[in-house]
């Protein structure tokens, strides 16, 4: 067979997504305990057993030795400034608590950059809000006046904060590429399913690529696809999961439209559910539905119904 | 081709489903601190370490491996972070396989977790699907296992009652393993009457969601016997994948399993792996994998594997015990499930598991995978 000519690609600006994931973080006992102490204004640290060094905030394992056995001690609330930086967020410093064995990150507030300075004495500044967490500690202000503190005894009275709820929001803009490009124009514009032909010129690869996963060789022209095809595989779907874009019961299918020779995931319905398991098996021939608004994805099908009394075994 | 190379420790945490008392770094700890009591050693004999986890989207904290090495006392050492999904258990032993046997370390910590009870879990395994085509229709991987599992019913025989008999031999194992947490003897009607999931399927067929981590020490043949007297030998392992959606992919088999097996089994000098094994750890997110899995490794023909588990087989004393441990339905810490499996094959030639015994157990197989069907591997393990 003679090679693909290159074809004119079909750019569409990025596809934009967004992941929008729950979480319920455990910050283990020294950062839990740190957590809930800054609710009561006080600031804790580690002192590590062996190393005898100090850690503020307070931390589960000493970062020089890894020791685990440790003592909280109540750390003053004064210290020294050693690196700050502006952010778009604010001013940033990592602060050296008196002390500490090591620097700690944090805000710094009721300040400039042009008042800064490498080596300044600074004090702590504490929020009125109630539920402020790990912010409860708004940042450290410069206090030339700032007394020297001293590392004491933990005077106890702190329990844990076990969880901490917590969301990403993730934005991306995926690039569709030219193979994706033409594929999404074509079914958002005119409803047509576009593959490309096998390199042996049998049947088609969709979604069209550039090169035969196999054969490593160039794939071949454009070609239309049926839009009726055969169920390979399906499930049912009666779970509920945080993301899901529809509710259950549904069927979760993989499909082999007739010509092309690799599988889409989609979804058969409009029929009985509760006799779901007899209606779509592997072998049941289906048919594409489209919706009428499209923007050019995989869901501009909105399912794939039934072809009636049609059945490939 | 290579040195030889063992393992020497090996330790895991108590799993469950929410550790709320440790912190991820505090969960690794606990397995490391275990491994190296087990190998005699100290972070300080360590040369290397590789730390495995499923996806950051887990737990939500990218290149955790920074902030483990300084909770297992391994700062200023080489470090690197393996990935594989389910597989990454498996693939970080075998980059720690690979230091050791290249000669360019004599001992190597590998520790795997993972924290489920932080994340969202189906919706984060839903990002393993392309963005553009199939990722707005996934159910995690079990929407896509089950469909398989359903196609497999009609060509091998998978059927519903087959799977529950696997379901009911893994949770009867597991009441023995102290570290599994689902220990819950179960029967083939409750299984097959327990609520769908994603038929077919069902709740009884799908492990626990974990929170654990597992760790072990390989070593070189020559520092192994400064931990033990009895390692486990590492006479072959591998990690292979397939195209995702290549044309003439029927699923009904995993191909890059199949490929492992041919591949080790050859280098391991396994000609019959249903008589040459003594027993067979297998990583069975669904009990259908199982099944799938017995075909695939030659533990019996494909269309066998609903005969092999109902005949007894592969129980704790059958011929070919498979997952003496209770497999991944008495814990299933995605990230750690394929070291843990290891880990457990490797006890049984070491002659110590803390769970069921197999008596005389000298050969082992060990299987563990990621992706939905596409990345896969395997270990033969011998005393």
């Amino acid at each position: 067979m003679l090679p693909r000519p290159d074809s004119f690609p079909v750019d569409l600006p990025p596809r934009h997504s967004v992941l929008s994931m729950p979480y319920t973080l455990t910050p283990g006992p020294a950062t839990g305990t740190t957590l809930a102490a800054l609710k009561q204004r006080r600031l804790l640290g580690s002192r590590f057993k062996t190393s005898g060094k100090v850690v503020v905030p307070a931390q589960d394992f000493c970062p020089d030795t890894g020791d685990s056995q440790f003592d909280f001690v109540e750390a003053p609330h004064t210290g020294v400034l050693n690196a700050f930086t502006e952010t778009a967020e604010g001013l940033l410093g990592l602060v050296r608590i008196d002390g500490s064995d090591v620097d700690m990150a944090h805000r710094l507030v009721d300040t400039s950059y042009a008042d800064l300075k490498v080596g300044q004495r600074v004090s702590a500044v504490w929020s009125d809000a109630p539920d402020a967490g790990y912010l409860s500690l708004s940042g450290f202000r410069p206090d030339a006046s700032a007394p020297l503190g001293k590392v004491e005894p933990y005077a106890g009275g702190v329990e844990a904060v076990k969880v901490v709820p917590y969301h990403l929001d993730l934005h991306y803009n995926h690039a569709y590429g030219p193979f994706f490009g033409r594929l999404f124009d074509e079914m958002r514009t005119s409803g047509r399913i576009l593959g490309v032909r096998m390199p042996d010129g049998d049947g088609a690869l969709l979604p069209p690529r550039e090169i035969d996963d196999i054969s490593h060789r160039p794939s071949g022209t454009w070609v239309e696809i049926k839009q009726t095809g055969t169920v390979l595989a399906m499930s049912i779907i009666y779970l509920e999961f945080v993301g899901q874009k529809q509710p259950p019961p549904y069927i979760y299918a993989e499909i082999l439209l007739d010509g092309a020779r690799t599988k889409l995931i989609h979804n058969v319905s409009g029929l009985d559910m509760s006799r779901a398991k007899e209606l779509v098996k592997p072998g049941t021939r289906v048919r594409a539905v489209w919706r009428v608004e499209r923007t050019g994805s995989l869901d501009d099908i909105s399912h794939f119904e039934l072809l009636d009394g049609e059945e490939q075994h | 081709m290579g040195r030889h190379v063992a393992i020497v420790g090996v330790g895991q945490t108590h799993h469950s489903r929410r550790r709320t008392d440790v912190s991820q770094a505090g969960l690794v700890r606990e397995a490391t601190d275990r491994a190296l009591a087990d190998a005699k050693l100290t972070m300080e004999d360590i040369d290397s370490v590789v730390v495995a986890s499923g996806p950051v989207l887990f737990a939500a904290v990218n290149q955790p491996e920074k902030w483990v090495v300084d909770a297992i006392g391994a700062r200023l050492k080489p470090v690197v972070r393996i990935t594989s999904g389910g597989g990454s258990g498996l693939a970080g032993a075998l980059q720690g396989y690979y230091q050791i046997a290249g000669g360019q370390a004599e001992r190597v910590l590998v520790v795997a977790y993972d924290k489920l009870s932080e994340g969202a879990l189906q919706y984060s395994i839903s990002t393993l699907y392309d963005p553009f085509w199939g990722r707005e229709f996934a159910v995690g991987i079990m929407g896509f296992s089950a469909a398989y599992w359903r196609a497999r019913m009609d060509v091998l025989g998978h059927t519903e009652e087959a799977a529950a008999m696997v379901a009911v031999k893994n949770r009867q194992n597991a009441l023995s393993n102290p570290y599994a947490h689902v220990k819950q003897a179960v029967t083939v009607e409750e299984v097959l009457n327990s609520k769908p999931l994603a038929w077919p399927i069902k709740l009884l067929d799908v492990p626990p969601i974990s929170d654990g981590a597992a760790a072990v020490v390989l070593s070189s043949e020559r520092m192994a016997a400064k931990s033990t007297d009895r390692p486990a030998w590492i006479r072959g392992m591998g990690y292979f994948c397939e195209a995702d959606n290549a044309a003439a992919r029927s699923l009904l088999v995993s191909e890059p399993l199949a490929l492992a097996a041919r591949r080790i089994y050859r280098s391991a000098g396994i000609t019959n792996p249903r008589r040459q094994f003594d027993v067979v750890e297998v990583q069975e997110p669904y009990t259908c994998f199982e099944l799938s899995y017995y075909e695939t490794l030659g533990l019996c023909q494909p269309g066998e594997a609903a005969e092999l588990i109902r005949s007894g087989a592969t129980a704790a004393d059958g011929d070919i015990p498979v997952n003496p441990s209770g497999g991944c339905a008495g814990a299933n810490p995605i990230g750690a499930a394929g070291l843990i499996r290891l880990i457990e094959g490797a006890a049984q030639v070491m002659g110590k598991p803390a769970g069921l015994r197999i008596p005389n157990a000298k050969t082992a197989l060990v299987q563990s995978g990621g992706g939905w069907a596409n990345l896969r591997g395997i270990a033969v393990l011998s005393a």
